[in-house]
């Protein structure tokens, strides 16, 4: 049973009088647990398609379904609560508040569905999984670039999300820690059997997904299962 | 805590901000302060005025006395329920002073009286004075401090001016009793029997006249009161009846007494709120602006926030939250400055005779934070609609 169905999911931008098909009718069914990496040259709609799954951007025309929940005709503030709850978030220039410690980082989208103290303990044991016990109180600028992106995979999956969405996740940092984040996520998509969907440009890590869906302006050009993802790329 | 940390990650432009809201709690404090000490006097008089009927001499004449057989005539009207005679005289005759208060006077009146005017006296040191007696004084509280005396000491009144005549007469008087505050005329007070008043008002008239001059028989106005709870309307038509039926007197109606009063106090309330809430709304400009910068610069934050589940309405509290507190920090400062300031004018400098010049009272403390913190929450809707209302996906993305 599908956790995520796209069925001829647009969007559209305007450009003055230019329509522009940033999304073209994709129709896909996404397996809960899967590890799918979204490739293509820029402007083929990964980043589009990224945010459309993420309930940041609404289509222009066609459906999205998230655990038989018809996301289309939510109102915002339905799409946040569900966003909220369903959705973790990844981004290339890790986006964590300078203000605010690991722990604090990692506790904030709990602030927006009232977890209490279930949810702060399930940061603690986050924050262990993903190696950084001993930088709770540390600030984002005394972080690595690799440490940031863990506590930023961390923050992602506070919430118990469905689907985690990464955008470059691996942009920002050098090959081995680039790696070392992949693992990490493997090993998450494999003991909590969340939903991962990652848009890179970097074919090694693209390489180590599942599936792989390639884009090309707009419209699923490829859309392939990788046989043995299970051995990392030596 | 996160609040704090948004304030106080730019410490200057903060501080510079609340500093515009302080500044103008600060002047709402200390000016509300200055209008509400002189309202307490006001109120006074609206209380006093609007509670007797003043009698005086008619049109036309030009000499300020009566005939004390007045009295009985007025007696004699329907409504009125008692009348006393009163004299009052400048307790520091000849001594000019600026002061926003009443001046120091001498009231000589019928111990009796007490019981029907609307403001309540008490003592806080001694007792009224005897009945029959002569040469005791009681002291307002305000005169008390000017000069220094308490129950037992003796008191010179009126008091000799330094530039005095060689005829200059006064009294020296006992003083039996000292008031607790009422924040009104009688805190300038000093209260004396009706027969020292009478000697204090031969003194005053020219030497030709102190000889022919029976001053037993004349007084220098009358008070007439109604039964208690007489109304404002009510004691008007006494007054007409007054002057109606008695001739060679004129009663003024209280209600011409009071409305002058209440103006006053409403053009002077006014006048000094509206300085210092112009002041408080340029505070509120700093505020505006500063929560824009805010917003400018935690575009991305916001589109995190949003990202992770944040609705509108959580962004736009957020940063509601963040500009009301500015404004009550902004408050608390101002209003706490304001306090200070009052308690080193009232205490460490009081005014020469012995009258305070400021009054905090709660309504003016829930209006100075309560106004500052209604401000910030004002000023910060704009900036916070512009904020929960950016789209995620550019904000994410935003340089």
């Amino acid at each position: 049973m599908a956790s995520i169905r796209l069925e001829g999911l647009t969007k559209n931008y305007k450009r003055g009088s230019e329509v522009i098909r940033a999304l073209d009718g994709v129709t896909l069914d996404i397996d809960k647990g899967e590890f799918i990496a979204v490739v293509g040259r820029s402007g083929s709609g990964k980043t589009t398609m990224l945010d459309l799954l993420g309930l940041l951007l609404k289509p222009t025309a066609g459906s999205y379904l998230i655990d038989d929940v018809n996301t289309t005709k939510l109102s915002d503030r339905d799409r946040a609560h569900l966003r909220a709850r369903k959705v973790g978030f990844v981004f290339q220039e890790y986006n964590l508040l300078s203000g605010l410690n690991v722990l604090e980082n990692v506790m904030l989208p709990l602030r927006y569905i009232k977890d209490g103290k279930v949810g702060r303990q399930r940061a603690i044991e986050l924050i262990e999984r993903v190696g950084l016990t001993d930088r709770i109180k540390h600030r984002p600028a005394e972080l690595s670039g690799g440490q940031m992106q863990r506590v930023a995979i961390a923050r992602s999956m506070v919430n118990q999300p469905s689907l985690i969405l990464l955008d470059e996740p691996t942009g920002a940092v050098d090959t081995e820690t680039a790696q070392q984040l992949v693992e990490l996520l493997k090993r998450l998509n494999s003991e909590d059997q969340v939903t991962i969907v990652l848009v890179t440009h970097d074919t090694d890590i693209s390489g180590q997904a599942k599936r792989q869906i390639r884009l090309k302006d707009g419209k699923v050009l490829t859309d392939e299962r990788l046989a043995d993802t299970a051995v990392p790329v030596a | 805590m996160e609040i704090f940390r948004n304030i106080w990650r730019h410490k200057l432009r903060s501080t510079l901000t609340i500093s515009g809201i302080v500044i103008g709690v600060f002047a709402l404090t200390t000016l509300g302060a200055f209008a509400e000490n002189f309202n307490a006097l006001l109120d006074g008089g609206v209380a006093y005025f609007g509670s007797s009927i003043q009698i005086g001499p008619p049109d036309g004449q030009s000499a300020p006395i009566l005939p004390i057989s007045k009295i009985d005539e007025i007696k004699q009207v329907q409504g009125v329920a008692a009348a006393f005679p009163g004299y009052s005289f400048p307790a520091k005759p000849g001594q000019l002073s600026f002061s926003f208060g009443v001046a120091d006077t001498i009231v000589a009146s019928d111990p009796a009286e007490a019981s029907w005017g609307s403001i309540r006296l008490t003592y806080s040191q001694g007792h009224a004075i005897e009945a029959d007696s002569q040469g005791q004084v009681v002291l307002g509280t305000t005169i008390a401090k000017e000069f220094k005396k308490q129950v037992g000491d003796s008191i010179d009144l009126p008091v000799k001016p330094p530039d005095a005549k060689p005829d200059f007469v006064n009294h020296a008087f006992k003083v039996v009793g000292v008031l607790n505050q009422t924040r009104t005329a009688p805190d300038n007070f000093a209260y004396i029997n009706i027969a020292d008043g009478q000697i204090l008002l031969k003194d005053s008239l020219p030497a030709p006249l102190q000889s022919t001059i029976d001053v037993t028989k004349i007084t220098l106005g009358i008070a007439a009161y109604a039964r208690a709870g007489t109304s404002l309307a009510e004691l008007d038509k006494t007054a007409d009846r007054i002057n109606a039926q008695v001739p060679g007197v004129k009663a003024i109606r209280p209600s011409i007494l009071v409305d002058a009063f209440k103006q006053f106090g409403t053009f002077f309330t006014g006048l000094t709120t509206a300085a210092a809430l112009i002041a408080l709304i340029v505070g509120g400009l700093s505020v505006i602006n500063t929560m824009f910068m805010a917003v400018a610069e935690r575009v991305r934050e916001i589109g995190l926030k949003k990202a992770v589940g944040a609705t509108t309405t959580n962004i736009m509290g957020e940063f509601l939250v963040e500009a009301t507190f500015i404004g009550l920090l902004g408050g608390l400062l101002g209003y706490g400055l304001g306090v200070l300031l009052v308690v080193i004018r009232n205490v460490f400098f009081p005014a020469a005779d012995g009258s305070t010049l400021f009054l905090i009272t709660p309504t003016l403390t829930a209006i100075a934070i309560g106004f500052a913190t209604v401000l910030g929450a004002v000023a910060g809707v704009l900036p916070a609609w512009r904020a929960a209302r950016l789209d995620p996906v550019i904000a994410l993305r935003t340089e």
